[in-house]
């Protein structure tokens, strides 16, 4: 198999005197859809919130492309092309769609006003729709405040932010949740574009059918530690349960 | 797919605009006091709001950001307290070294901002760095402050700084003076960072949502202190304002002063959770607090009464605020 786009080698994070994650090992191809499931307390978050530059593990190795790397804020694996979808919407609910999508981003004016950091609010607009379309999802106008979307549609705006500024990896923490069925598999089918763009996918969640449907291998955490990792056709939802909680060590 | 917005009518969106509203309280106002004592629609009277106005507008412009950003600024009244007295000081040494008088003005306005810049610089620090909560931050800051410049002035208005000083408050055009029309430029210039530049566009984020903001890539500490630190600068500005119509740095100056700053941002419409407000509804949520201590007194009424009328006016906008969430929850 060739060398993985992004990789975490024995990696460690303490709060503490709790270990969150215990010297685990991730490993995610370009093109490639990894679940990545575990009970509550497993140490789910804690491995995005590494994999995403938000924490800085205590021991441990991360890299991108081969190439060893260290992330001190969130920024730099965004820069690096490490895109993170958090759990709890990580949009402003008193901006624009558009403004929530260029946030950090933004694209300023041309000449002195630029200079000075005035914005380019037109131009983010429309582009930010272009980006939700291309992606494939229902778009709202990118003039509207999140705090009036629905749910479904701020997700949706939150996951084609994401997607379209990925070029290289793209996090996924619980995604379909709070979602109706519909909305899902519209999620679903958004990670396989990303998939197909030659993106590497991280889908954490706890809706087993959708991991099992979606995606190419599952990696399963139970307590701070990496206990399974394989092909998705080797689980079924029985096993994978199993191996989740545990139970499957006692037959 | 898109979603088509539909187009309230324009008197819907006008009684849903504060600004508007806002606008509707002031006129009713001058329309009341004028009723009562006709002295009152005068460009005199007109000039005497603005001058009482423009170190409430600068306190409350500094606010705004802060408040926008999640936060709370409790040291502005005790900054212009300590900046006018500091600045009071260094313009009296200026003075009596014969110095020009417009060069030591201009020098004097500079200590009162960097007196300013300093104090916002420590509330920064405090929030980001000792991770403690705006409201206490700026607690210990403004007890600070307002007990450095009791004990540094010995409780008495500094004096004996360029004379000039005190003519710059004289109303010349219409009813504004230089300062104040200083103040308005401020005014103005804040208003663009904060509606239209990424400066702006960072505060309501943070204020919004400050974990997206984050992993969104913005600095946020870094942030925080600028918004501390302009709203720093421009209470010592006030404090400086507060010199020229005095001719000295007295340390009562800018008493009380968060609480009208405050006022004025709550009136204005917005909200103390962040994320909210506009900087137009601020310059007019601090018109009608001055225009109403004005009146009263050119009513007869006593001026304590202004915090009666002060008191239904933030109920009344919090009120609004309310209901304007509400019907947002339920779309």
């Amino acid at each position: 198999m060739s060398t993985p786009l992004y990789e975490v080698r024995n990696i460690s994070k303490r709060y503490g005197s709790v270990v969150a994650l215990d010297g685990a090992d991730f490993q995610i191809n370009a093109g490639e859809i990894v679940g990545l499931v575990g009970d509550n307390g497993a140490g789910k978050s804690t491995l995005v919130k590494c994999l995403s530059g938000a924490h800085k593990p205590t021991s441990g190795q991360i890299f991108l492309d081969s190439q060893e790397v260290s992330w001190d804020s969130p920024r730099d694996a965004i820069e690096a092309g490490v895109e993170t979808l958090y759990q709890d919407s990580g949009l402003a609910p008193h901006l624009t769609v558009g403004a929530n999508v260029f946030l950090g981003r933004e694209k300023f004016q041309r000449g002195i006003l630029g200079k000075l950091g005035f914005l380019d609010n037109k131009n983010m607009n429309k582009e930010a729709h272009e980006d939700l379309e291309r992606v494939g999802i229902a778009v709202p106008a990118s003039s509207r405040a999140i705090s009036q979307l629905s749910g479904g549609q701020r997700q949706a705006v939150a996951i084609g932010r994401a997607v379209s500024w990925a070029s290289k990896v793209i996090i996924l923490d619980e995604p379909t949740n709070h979602l109706g069925a519909r909305q899902a598999g519209e999620v679903l089918e958004v990670m396989k574009a990303a998939k197909a763009k030659g993106l590497g996918v991280v889908f954490i969640s706890h809706t087993l059918p959708h991991v099992l449907q979606v995606t190419d291998r599952i990696v399963v955490l139970r307590l701070g530690k990496i206990v399974a990792n394989a092909p998705t056709s080797e689980f079924d939802a029985e096993k994978l349960l199993g191996t989740i909680t545990g139970l499957n060590q006692l037959q | 797919m898109s979603t088509q917005e539909q187009t309230p009518s324009v008197l819907k969106r006008l009684i849903g605009n504060q600004q508007f509203l806002l606008l509707l309280v002031w006129f009713g106002m001058v329309a009341f006091f004028t009723a009562f004592n006709s002295i009152f629609f005068s460009v005199a009277v007109f000039g005497n709001i603005l001058l009482d106005w423009a170190p409430v507008v600068l306190m409350a412009i500094g606010q705004t950001f802060v408040i926008v950003s999640g936060g709370i600024d409790l040291s502005v009244g005790s900054t212009v307290a300590l900046s006018g007295v500091t600045a009071a000081f260094f313009m009296q040494g200026w003075t009596t070294d014969g110095k020009n008088q417009w060069v030591t003005i201009l020098a004097g306005t500079l200590v009162a901002g960097l007196v300013g810049i300093s104090i916002g610089l420590i509330n920064g620090f405090l929030i980001t760095k000792a991770k403690i909560v705006p409201f206490i931050a700026t607690l210990v800051t403004m007890g600070a402050a307002a007990g450095l410049a009791i004990v540094y002035s010995g409780g008495a208005p500094i004096a004996g700084g360029p004379e000039k000083a005190i003519t710059l408050s004289v109303p010349w055009f219409g009813p504004f003076s230089t300062p104040g029309l200083i103040v308005v430029a401020i005014v103005v210039i804040c208003g663009l960072f904060l509606h239209l530049a990424r400066f702006g566009r960072y505060t309501y984020a943070i204020g919004s949502n400050e974990f997206a903001a984050r992993t969104a890539g913005i600095n946020v500490n870094r942030h925080y202190l600028k918004v501390y630190a302009l709203s720093g600068f421009l209470s010592g500005l006030a404090g400086m304002y507060f010199y020229c119509r005095l001719g000295a740095g007295a340390p009562t100056s800018g008493y009380g002063g968060e609480l009208d700053a405050i006022a004025a941002v709550v009136i204005g419409g917005a909200a103390l959770t962040g994320g909210v407000g506009r900087l137009s509804g601020t310059v007019l949520g601090a018109l009608i607090l001055t225009t109403t201590t004005s009146g009263l007194i050119i009513i007869g009424v006593a001026p304590d009464w202004k915090q009666v009328v002060v008191a239904i006016l933030i109920a009344a906008a919090v009120l609004l605020q309310g209901s304007k969430s509400g019907t947002r929850g339920k779309s």
